[in-house]
């Protein structure tokens, strides 16, 4: 049902409607801003990564026009000048979370860095974004406050074969019903 | 569970209190009606309205309401006004009829009000007249069926009414031009429902009283559903906590927070539980005439924020309020400054008792105890019937003296949010823990104190700000390509908004953005600080916005205003 494949450049128009449907929350968490459109610059970007350095995911389903993207995970050099920190960032749509495509997703994303000779993978996380901090520390991640600022979070983890959670992806369940949060990521509260 | 912070309450304070003594406020209120029948109530503008003139009006409200607007029990009505008397008759009909508040901040612009009643689906508004003009821009587009206007001086005796409404409309302008075809009349409203036959509901702890509206990063306010039994829970417990000095039917307090503000409501409900009379400020910023109302009232409590006791100890005319008879002063909402907090114990004799929570939790759940002799620094203690844990991101207990994020559990803490219940899900903990956003420590004998905050927010007076919507509304302006809203430290507010904007169009000034803002925002929210930098906001190589980087930037090439530009 779900196909993760790499980026191919005329996934653009499908990214763009995928970000449209974002909720105004989801956009803000991944750019950390409010974000009303995508940039035609960063969406150039975004379809044309740079083999060895950038990496994109794209998570797709059948649709009426061909596919729809419902997730997406990528990474780019953390500096321009290190080849061994990636920064990371990953999106899944607001139908598909708690579907367990963000772990398959991310897990897929570490196996590919690592062979593209990475040897740390981090990413800036809102720190009220409680199921991206639950899903890094579930694949490994180890999660630190940035310094003087207690709204963000940088998740870390090192790409070494070896070390790190070892994690086996289930095949997503399908698009969770509206308002279902039973998954640990969500961790529903118990009501009295 | 371990409840280090008992050993603080002073004596006679009680580690619970029965939250089950009343199923409802409604049982709460009739109850304190019946007691204190000829004690004033509320007072507003020199007029005094009694426990029984209260009671009588807000069934009349409660009766017109079912029988002329045709609600029924659950359906929600807008209350839309500053401290006046009909406020607490709208309040009490409203919660009395088995319907559920929405309080709504009059200065809000169409945007945020057409939001606010659509996704609360209030069938019912009552609005003070000077703003009217708002609810006229967007009624069509929600689902209010009756607006119930109100002048200032309606509950006023007739002739005061008549020169009250008077000056406010025709000598002071306040009232821009309306029209709201089928609008009725508040005095009209009640005069009907005095006629009208009131079916009683029997209300349940479970039922919601309050659908009480918070921002967040969705950029849009969410309604916090208040039942109650939390707010009876939360007025039991507030009365218990400040107690031991106050008398039943002796206290007067004054209010110069809007009770739209959950915690000027809720102080203001404890109150009406030990039968005190409120005084009602319905525009604190005029402190002329605040101090007047101080200067001519006895008065044995009083609630405000920060920025509101420094205003008053700033003002010369404080000198000549008589603060003998103050009991207890309380300050919600935004921190307590040390400066204040000492010049106040100096200037008054008593200390101002911090208090601290979220409209999340009704919303007190921590406090100084007012037995504290200086500015602690601290938010204090779990008030009875509360606990609060520090808390890891797993949701387990941090070590003690270690930061984590501060928790609450207690019969105060929300149903949850109106219609979300991902937005709800995400708040609690497994253990039902609600995460207040706010990172802290607890000392050994429960003491809690705020480290720093988590929650990606700005406080302005006690006012809550989310970036997300700012950034919104800034960069709804054409002239704008991006920005980033963010809070930095103002002596005055504690907090104030300043944002970073980048501009595609280079001749926009900060006059111009700023009107543009005016039209979306309320005053709370509007940026203090306007930075156009020359580059791009600074961001990671992944296009994220280092929103810390925001706060420290140095201001760039501050452009003058419109006089600079060519026409």
């Amino acid at each position: 049902m779900v196909t993760l494949r790499s980026i191919v450049e005329t996934d653009a128009a499908e990214i763009v409607q995928a970000f449209e449907r974002l909720s105004a929350a989801s956009r803000y968490y991944r750019f950390g801003q409010h974000k009303k459109h995508l940039s035609g610059a960063a969406l150039e970007r975004g379809v044309h990564p740079r083999p060895g350095r950038d990496f994109v995911f794209v998570a797709t389903t059948p649709a009426a026009d061909g596919i729809d993207i419902v997730g997406a995970a990528q990474y780019v050099p953390a500096e321009e000048r290190s080849d061994k920190t990636c920064e990371f960032a990953i999106t899944v749509a607001e139908d598909w979370r708690c579907s367990g495509l963000g772990t398959r997703l991310l897990a897929s994303l570490l196996r590919r860095a690592r062979r593209d000779g990475y040897e740390v993978m981090e990413g800036w996380v809102l720190a009220e974004n409680a199921p991206m901090r639950a899903l890094a520390r579930k694949l490994g991640f180890k999660i630190e406050p940035a310094p003087e600022d207690a709204t963000m979070v940088l998740a870390q983890r090192t790409l070494q074969a070896t070390r790190g959670a070892k994690v086996t992806p289930r095949s997503p369940r399908g698009p969770a019903r509206r308002g279902a949060t039973a998954c640990r990521c969500c961790v529903r509260g118990v009501r009295r | 569970m371990q409840r280090p912070w008992l050993v603080q309450y002073p004596a006679g304070i009680p580690a619970e209190v029965d939250f089950r003594r009343y199923a409802s406020l409604k049982e709460m209120f009739a109850a304190s009606c019946a007691r204190f029948a000829e004690l004033p109530a509320y007072s507003s503008m020199g007029t005094v309205m009694t426990y029984r003139q209260l009671d009588e009006a807000s069934r009349a409200f409660a009766a017109w309401l079912q029988n002329s607007a045709g609600l029924k029990r659950g359906d929600r009505v807008a209350l839309m006004m500053p401290n006046l008397l009909q406020y607490p008759v709208a309040l009490f009909g409203v919660l009395r009829a088995g319907m559920v508040v929405v309080n709504t901040n009059p200065l809000y612009t169409p945007r945020e009000l057409e939001h606010q009643l659509n996704d609360s689906g209030a069938k019912v508004i009552v609005v003070l007249e000077n703003f009217a003009h708002t609810v006229q821009e967007v009624i069509a587009a929600t689902g209010v069926r009756t607006v119930v206007t109100t002048e200032v001086g309606d509950l006023l005796p007739p002739i005061k009414r008549a020169l009250t409404n008077t000056v406010v409309k025709h000598v002071r302008k306040l009232v821009p031009p309306w029209q709201l075809p089928g609008a009725v009349p508040f005095g009209s409203a009640l005069a009907a429902g005095r006629a009208q036959h009131f079916d009683e509901p029997t209300l349940t702890r479970e039922d919601l009283a309050f659908l009480q509206y918070t921002g967040g990063t969705t950029g849009v306010a969410k309604g916090t559903m208040l039942t109650h039994g939390n707010m009876v829970a939360n007025v039991l417990q507030v009365a218990a906590w400040v107690a031991p000095n106050l008398i039943d039917g002796e206290e007067t307090l004054v209010i110069p927070l809007p009770l739209y503000h959950v915690f000027a409501l809720t102080a203001c409900l404890s109150f009406v539980l030990k039968g005190a009379q409120t005084v009602l400020i319905a525009n604190p910023r005029d402190l002329r005439t605040f101090l007047h109302v101080l200067r001519h009232t006895r008065f044995t409590a009083i609630i405000g924020v920060n920025t509101l006791f420094r205003a008053l100890l700033d003002a010369p005319g404080f000198a000549e309020v008589d603060l003998r008879h103050l009991k207890i002063a309380v300050a919600g909402g935004m921190a307590v400054q040390r400066a204040v907090a000492q010049r106040w114990k100096q200037r008054v004799g008593i200390p101002l008792i911090e208090g601290y929570g979220l409209t999340e939790t009704s919303p007190v759940a921590i406090a100084n105890p007012i037995t504290i002799a200086e500015w602690s620094g601290q938010i204090g203690v779990p008030i009875p019937s509360t606990e609060a844990a520090i808390l890891d991101d797993d949701g387990a207990p941090v070590a003690l003296g270690q930061v984590g994020e501060i928790c609450l559990r207690g019969p105060q803490a929300m149903k949850g949010y109106w219609n979300r219940p991902e937005e709800t899900a995400k708040v609690f903990t497994a253990d039902g823990w609600l995460r207040t956003g706010d990172m802290g420590v607890m000392d050994e004998r429960g003491g809690i104190r705020i480290t720093d905050r988590k929650k990606d927010m700005i406080i302005v007076s006690g006012f809550k700000v989310f970036p997300n919507e700012i950034e919104d509304v800034v960069t709804m302006h054409p002239g704008v390509l991006e920005a980033g809203a963010i809070g930095v430290p103002d002596a005055r507010s504690g907090e104030a908004v300043k944002v970073v904007v980048v501009r595609k169009d280079p001749t926009l000034t900060e006059a111009a953005l700023l009107e543009h803002c005016k039209q979306h925002l309320t005053g709370y929210k509007l940026p203090r600080i306007v930075e156009f930098p020359a580059e791009p906001l600074p961001k990671t190589n992944i296009g994220k916005i280092l929103r810390r980087a925001l706060r420290d930037s140095p201001p760039i090439a501050r452009v003058q205003a419109a006089s600079a530009v060519a026409a």
